[in-house]
C-alpha cells in the first residue's frame, strides 16, 4: 500500500516561549506547515538555518532529519524532554525553521501566491544563536533573521524560543518583499508601520494557537480546567485584563528587553482619539502601538461578539473548548485579514487611514456578507483609537472607490497584463492623462511588481485578481518645491535637492479590467508637504540609509532611546 | 573671571577664576579634568603637567571641584595612584572646599547586588548605570579577541568609546573624599557653591532626576534597567573561555564549517562588530545624559557649562519658560560633549540673545570647545565629533575658542589667549 502524500507535515515548536507552562511543563504546539524533504539544518527550500554563533565563534552541527513519512511523521521532537527542547540546539534550530515557514505559509494562504523574501534570492538564512546580546532582527543585506541570547535569572534565554519574536522578524522580511519602499523615510506612520504589523502578525500567530487561548483564560479564572467558564468572565474589559494579568505576565519577561513587552503595552493603550496628535506618539515605536491596540480591541470585541452567539450549556456558563475555538479561529480570520489588506495598500507612503481603508475593501472583496461584523468591529475600533478611513475612500463606507471612466486596455495583452512590468508599464503609460491615472508629468515612473493572485472566499467561489505597483520619483530643488509642495521649511537651504515620491496600487480582475487605483499620488499637495516638513525637521534627509537598519531600531525600542530629534545638527 | 580652557587633547579641563575685591581674594572652581585620547606633539604626561599648572594658578587652593560624568574624558585627571604622585593627587593637595557632582554618584543610590528584586526606580536606574561599565569591559575585551575580523576602523572606534566608558575607581574614590564636602545635584537643587562663591547665582539645570524626566516622557519602565542587566550578563557570558551555551552538542572546528556556510559566517562576523558600536554608542548616550548642567551668573554675566549633555538630559530644562528666559541670556557657552550633534540643542542655540548674528544686537556671545577632531564618529554619517555644521554656527555667530587650534608655538600664527609652557601650548587664557 502506497502512503498517501500529504502537502503538509507537523513539527512540534513551543507555542509561545519556555516561560508559559501548562502543568509545569512547557507549553508546546503541533504546528502545520508546508510538507518537504528536509536538508540538514534544517535547510528548506525558504530557509537555511545556520546555526553559527558570531560572540563565541561556534558553528553548530545540524541534526539529520528524518524522513517525512517515518514513524515520528518526521518530528525528532515529538516526544523529546522540556530538558532537552531547552539544551539542544538541533531543537531550537527546527523551532524556529517551524515558526518560519508557518509565517509563510500564511502569508501565502492569505495572499494566493508565492511570496519573495524582500532581497535576491529564495532561502532566508536563519542563525538561531547570532551572538551573545539582548536582540534579534532581520538583516536584508545579510539575507537573514538573527536571534540572540542572553543569560536570564535563572537559566539561558533564547529569542529563537520565543514564538512572537521569531514571528514579528519574519514579517519584517515578508513584508519588506512584499512593499519595498516601506522602509523609506517618509511619514512617521509609515515608519511606524513595519514595527506595528509585525507585532499584530506576532500576536495574532500566537493567539491562534487554542492552547495559547485555552491559557489566557485559565490563568485568570478561579475555576480553571473545566468544562464550562462563566460568561461573567467574558466581558472586553474581562478579558483585556485576562490578557494581561495572564500572557502578558507569563510571557518571558526577561524578553520583553527585546521586544518591549508590546502585548502589555498594546492591551494597556485604551482607546483614545487623542493618541494621534500627541507629539510622543510621533515617534515610530510609540505610533506603532496605536496600530496595534486598535487590532487587538477588535479581536476582543469581535470574540465577544461571537460568544454572545453561543448557546448556554447551563444557565450563565459557556462551553470551554467552543469558547478557546471562537477565540483562536477570530485571531487566525484576523491574521489573514491584516495580510490580504497589504495587496491592497498604496506602494509608498503609507498611512494608517490607507492600511484601514485597504483591510477594508480587501475583506469586502473576499468576504462580502461579513457574517461576524469584522469590517464594522474593525471600523469601530480604529475610529476608537483616533484612525479613519482615507480620505480618498468612500465617506460612508471607508472602502476604496472602484475605478469608473473611461480607463483604455486597447493595446493591452490581457495574458501578459498577468506577470510582465512591462505590459503594466504600457497601460499605465496609455492611461496617464488627468482623467484616467493621473501621473504627473514631469517625474520618472517604474513599475514595482506584477503579481498574479488566486484567492478562494468563505462563500467557495475563486477570486482571481493581478496586483502591480508603481511608483514615480522626481528630484527638485527646494526652490523647485513650490510645485508639488505648498508649505516648505522655512530653513531649508533653496539649492537642497530633495527626492518627492509618489504611486499607485493597480488591482486588475479576472478580465484584466482596472478595479482599484490605490494612490498616494506624487501631486498630493497637502501629503508631499506634511512629509517633507517631517523629514526635515527630524534630520532624514541627513542619512537616509540609517533608516533601513532594524538592529538599531530594535535596540532603540528596547532602550526607549529616542531615536528621532528636531535639535541635533 | 577669567576662563581657562586646557589643552587635554579629548577632553574637558577648565578652570574658572572668579577675582573678588578685597579679602576674598580669588576664588577657582575646576570643572572637570579628563582625557581619552591625545594628540602626538603634546608632549609627556601631560595630564600631570595640566595639573601642576592648575596648582600653580590656584594658588594651591581649589574652591570647588565639578565632576560633571563620570566618563572618562571628563574624570581621568582625578585619578591618583599609591605613591600620591598622580594628577589626581595633585588636584586633591588643593583641598577643594566642596565637589559636585550629578545625583546619579550618590552613594547611597548605588546598591551591591544588582540583581536583588524590590529596587527603587532610582537604584535600579544607578545599578543599569554600573552595568554599562561591565559591558564596556567586555566589548574590549571581546574587540581586541576579534581584531582581525573587525578591521581597524570599526576596533579603533570600539576602543575609543568602550574606554571612555570603563569605571574608574581611583578617580572616583578621589572625587568621594577629595572636598571637605560632597553635594549631588539635580534639576532645581541648590548648588552648594552659595558660600565659596558669594555674590555668584549658580543655578543647576540638569540632569533631572527620574521623577522630573517622567513629567515631559511618556513612562519611563524598568524594561530598560533590565536590558543594562541582561546585556552585561551577555557580554560577559560572551569572553569566557569555551563559553558555549551548548556543552553536549556537536560543532564543527574551524577548518572544517561547510563552504555553504562560509559567506554567511562571514557576514555575521562583521554584523558582530557592528553590534558591539551600537551598544556601546547607545551606553555612551545614557552617561552623558547624566552630566551636570550649571549656569553662573555674576554681574550681568551667565556662563553655562552643560558637561556631556545631550538633548535627553536638556529637554526638561528646555520644558520650562522661565529657564529658556534665563538661557536667551547667556554670554559664555562651554560647547556641550566636545561639539557633537546632539549636545547643543538647537532651541538653545537659537535663543541665544547674544549671538553675534542677531539683528539689531551687538551681541558678546564667546563660546568654547574643548575637541579633537576624528576621534569620534565620521562625516559621511553627520556623526563627526566636531560637527561642521555646529562649528560653522559657533565660527560666524560667537567669539569661539577651541582646544583643537592650540599648538606648538608658531612666530607666522599667533593664537588667541593661547598660553605656552614652554614651547608648548597649555591652555586659552580668557579674562573677561
Amino acid at each position: 500500500m502506497s502512503t498517501q502524500k500529504l502537502p503538509t507535515r507537523k513539527l512540534t515548536i513551543i507555542a509561545q516561549d519556555p516561560s508559559v507552562e501548562d502543568n509545569g511543563k512547557i507549553l508546546r504546539a503541533e504546528v502545520e506547515i508546508p510538507a518537504e524533504e528536509l536538508a540538514p539544518g534544517p535547510w528548506g527550500y525558504r530557509v537555511h538555518i545556520v546555526d553559527f554563533d558570531s560572540s563565541t565563534g561556534t558553528l553548530y552541527q545540524p541534526l539529520e532529519y528524518p524522513p517525512l513519512h517515518g514513524a515520528d511523521g518526521g518530528d525528532p521532537f515529538k516526544r523529546a524532554s522540556d530538558a532537552r527542547l531547552l539544551s539542544d540546539p538541533n531543537f531550537h534550530a527546527q523551532n524556529a525553521y517551524a515558526i518560519i515557514m508557518r509565517i509563510l505559509a500564511r502569508f501565502e494562504f492569505a495572499l494566493g501566491r508565492r511570496v519573495s523574501w524582500g532581497f535576491y534570492g529564495h532561502q532566508i538564512k536563519v542563525a538561531p544563536h547570532a551572538f551573545a546580546e539582548a536582540n534579534a532582527f532581520y538583516s536584508e543585506s545579510d539575507q537573514a533573521l538573527m536571534f540572540g541570547y542572553f543569560p536570564g535569572e535563572s537559566r539561558m534565554v533564547y529569542c529563537c524560543l520565543s514564538h512572537d519574536i521569531v514571528a514579528h522578524e519574519t514579517t519584517h522580511a515578508l513584508l519588506d518583499g512584499l512593499r519595498e519602499r516601506y522602509t523609506d523615510p517618509s511619514s512617521p506612520e509609515q515608519a511606524a508601520f513595519h514595527e506595528g504589523f509585525a507585532d499584530i502578525v506576532a500576536l495574532l500567530s500566537v493567539f491562534a494557537l487554542p492552547k495559547i487561548v485555552e491559557t489566557i483564560i485559565d490563568l485568570n479564572t478561579p475555576r480553571r480546567k473545566e468544562k464550562q467558564i462563566a460568561t461573567k468572565l467574558l466581558t472586553i474589559d474581562k478579558l483585556r485584563e485576562s490578557m494581561l494579568m495572564g500572557l502578558a505576565k507569563e510571557m518571558g519577561q526577561e524578553l520583553s528587553c527585546v521586544r518591549g513587552n508590546v502585548l502589555r503595552r498594546s492591551v494597556e493603550l485604551k482607546p483614545s482619539t487623542t493618541y494621534i496628535h500627541d507629539e510622543q506618539y510621533e515617534e515610530p515605536h510609540r505610533r506603532g502601538e496605536i496600530l496595534v491596540a486598535a487590532v487587538m480591541n477588535t479581536f476582543l470585541s469581535v470574540w465577544v461578539e461571537r460568544l454572545g452567539g453561543l448557546g448556554e450549556v447551563a444557565h450563565g456558563y459557556l462551553d470551554r473548548g467552543r469558547v478557546v475555538e471562537e477565540g483562536a479561529a477570530i485571531a487566525d480570520y484576523l491574521l489573514t485579514m491584516m495580510i490580504r489588506a497589504l495587496d491592497y495598500a498604496p506602494p509608498v507612503n503609507l498611512e494608517f487611514c490607507d492600511f484601514l481603508s485597504a483591510v477594508l475593501t480587501s475583506d469586502q472583496e473576499i468576504n462580502p456578507n461579513d457574517r461576524y461584523k469584522f469590517r464594522e468591529k474593525l471600523k469601530k475600533s480604529f475610529s476608537s483609537y483616533g484612525i479613519e478611513p482615507a480620505a480618498a475612500a468612500d465617506k460612508k463606507s471607508g472602502l476604496w472607490i472602484r475605478v469608473t471612466g473611461n480607463i483604455s486596455n486597447e493595446r493591452i495583452h490581457f495574458e501578459s497584463l498577468q506577470r510582465d512590468p512591462d505590459e503594466v508599464f504600457r497601460f499605465i503609460w496609455d492611461n496617464r492623462d488627468e482623467d484616467r491615472l493621473n501621473l504627473y508629468g514631469e517625474a520618472y515612473s517604474r513599475v514595482l511588481s506584477v503579481r498574479p493572485c488566486l484567492r478562494i472566499g468563505p462563500d467557495g467561489f475563486a477570486l482571481r485578481e493581478t496586483v502591480a505597483e508603481y511608483m514615480q520619483i522626481i528630484d527638485l530643488q527646494a526652490s523647485e518645491l513650490p510645485r508639488l509642495v505648498d508649505d516648505i521649511p522655512e530653513d531649508m537651504p533653496k539649492t537642497r535637492e530633495i527626492r518627492l515620491t509618489g504611486g499607485g496600487t493597480l488591482i486588475f480582475d479576472e478580465y484584466g479590467k482596472l478595479k482599484f487605483h490605490i494612490n498616494n499620488s506624487l501631486g498630493d499637495r497637502k501629503r508631499q508637504s506634511q512629509r517633507i516638513n517631517f523629514l526635515w525637521r527630524y534630520g532624514f534627509f541627513d542619512n537616509p540609509s540609517a533608516f533601513r537598519n532594524f538592529a538599531r531600531l530594535h535596540r532603540e525600542r528596547a532602550t526607549q532611546l529616542e531615536a528621532y530629534t528636531t535639535e541635533a545638527w | 573671571m577669567t576662563l581657562r580652557s586646557y589643552q587635554v587633547g579629548f577632553g574637558d579641563c577648565f578652570l574658572l577664576s572668579f577675582h573678588y575685591n578685597g579679602k576674598t581674594g580669588d576664588r577657582h572652581v575646576l570643572i572637570d579634568f579628563g582625557s581619552t585620547g591625545q594628540k602626538k606633539g603634546m608632549g609627556e604626561n601631560l595630564m600631570l603637567r595640566v595639573a601642576q599648572d592648575i596648582k600653580k594658578q590656584c594658588n594651591g587652593k581649589l574652591h570647588a571641584v565639578v565632576a560633571t560624568h563620570r566618563h572618562k574624558d571628563h574624570i581621568s585627571g582625578f585619578a591618583t595612584n599609591k605613591k600620591k604622585t598622580a594628577s589626581g593627587d595633585i588636584i586633591a593637595s588643593c583641598n577643594p572646599d566642596v565637589v559636585l557632582q550629578p545625583w546619579t554618584e550618590h552613594p547611597k543610590a548605588k546598591v551591591d547586588a544588582t540583581q536583588a528584586p524590590g529596587l527603587t526606580d532610582k537604584q535600579s536606574f544607578v545599578a543599569a548605570l554600573g552595568n554599562m561599565h561591565a559591558i564596556s569591559e567586555a566589548v574590549l575585551i571581546e574587540a581586541e579577541r576579534r581584531k582581525s575580523v573587525l578591521g581597524p576602523t570599526l576596533f579603533r572606534e570600539l576602543s575609543f568609546i568602550g574606554e571612555d566608558n570603563l569605571s574608574n575607581l581611583s578617580a572616583v574614590q578621589n572625587l568621594m573624599h577629595m572636598g571637605s564636602k560632597n553635594v549631588y545635584l539635580n534639576f532645581g537643587s541648590k548648588s552648594g557653591l552659595e558660600k565659596v562663591l558669594p555674590g555668584v547665582k549658580t543655578k543647576v539645570l540638569g540632569p533631572p532626576t527620574l521623577k522630573q524626566s517622567k513629567e515631559i516622557r511618556v513612562q519611563r519602565s524598568k524594561d530598560e534597567d533590565e536590558f543594562w542587566m541582561f546585556q552585561a550578563m551577555a557580554n560577559q557570558f560572551a569572553i569566557r573561555t569555551n563559553a558555549n551555551p551548548f556543552r553536549q552538542a556537536k560543532t564543527y572546528s574551524a577548518l572544517s564549517q561547510p563552504p555553504f556556510t562560509r559567506w554567511f559566517i562571514k557576514r555575521m562576523r562583521s554584523v558582530r562588530g557592528e553590534q558591539l558600536l551600537g551598544i556601546v554608542r547607545a551606553l555612551d548616550k545614557v552617561m552623558n545624559n547624566t552630566s551636570l548642567i550649571l549656569l553662573f551668573e555674576v554681574n550681568q554675566t551667565r556662563m553655562l557649562f552643560p558637561g556631556d549633555a545631550q538633548i535627553e538630559n536638556w529637554s526638561y530644562a528646555l520644558s520650562k519658560p522661565a529657564i529658556k528666559k534665563l538661557l536667551a541670556k547667556v554670554n559664555v557657552y562651554k560647547v556641550g560633549h566636545h561639539g557633537s550633534r546632539n549636545a547643543t540643542p538647537k532651541s538653545l542655540w537659537s535663543g541665544f540673545e547674544n549671538r553675534l548674528s542677531k539683528k539689531g544686537k551687538k551681541g558678546d556671545l564667546k563660546t568654547f570647545v574643548s575637541t579633537m577632531s576624528g576621534k569620534h564618529g565620521k562625516a559621511s554619517s553627520h556623526t563627526e565629533v566636531p560637527r561642521q555644521t555646529l562649528v560653522d554656527a559657533l565660527q560666524s555667530d560667537s567669539e569661539y575658542y577651541t582646544t583643537q587650534e592650540l599648538k606648538v608655538k608658531n612666530k607666522n600664527k599667533t593664537i588667541n589667549g593661547c598660553r605656552y609652557e614652554g614651547t608648548l601650548c597649555i591652555a586659552c587664557e580668557i579674562k573677561f
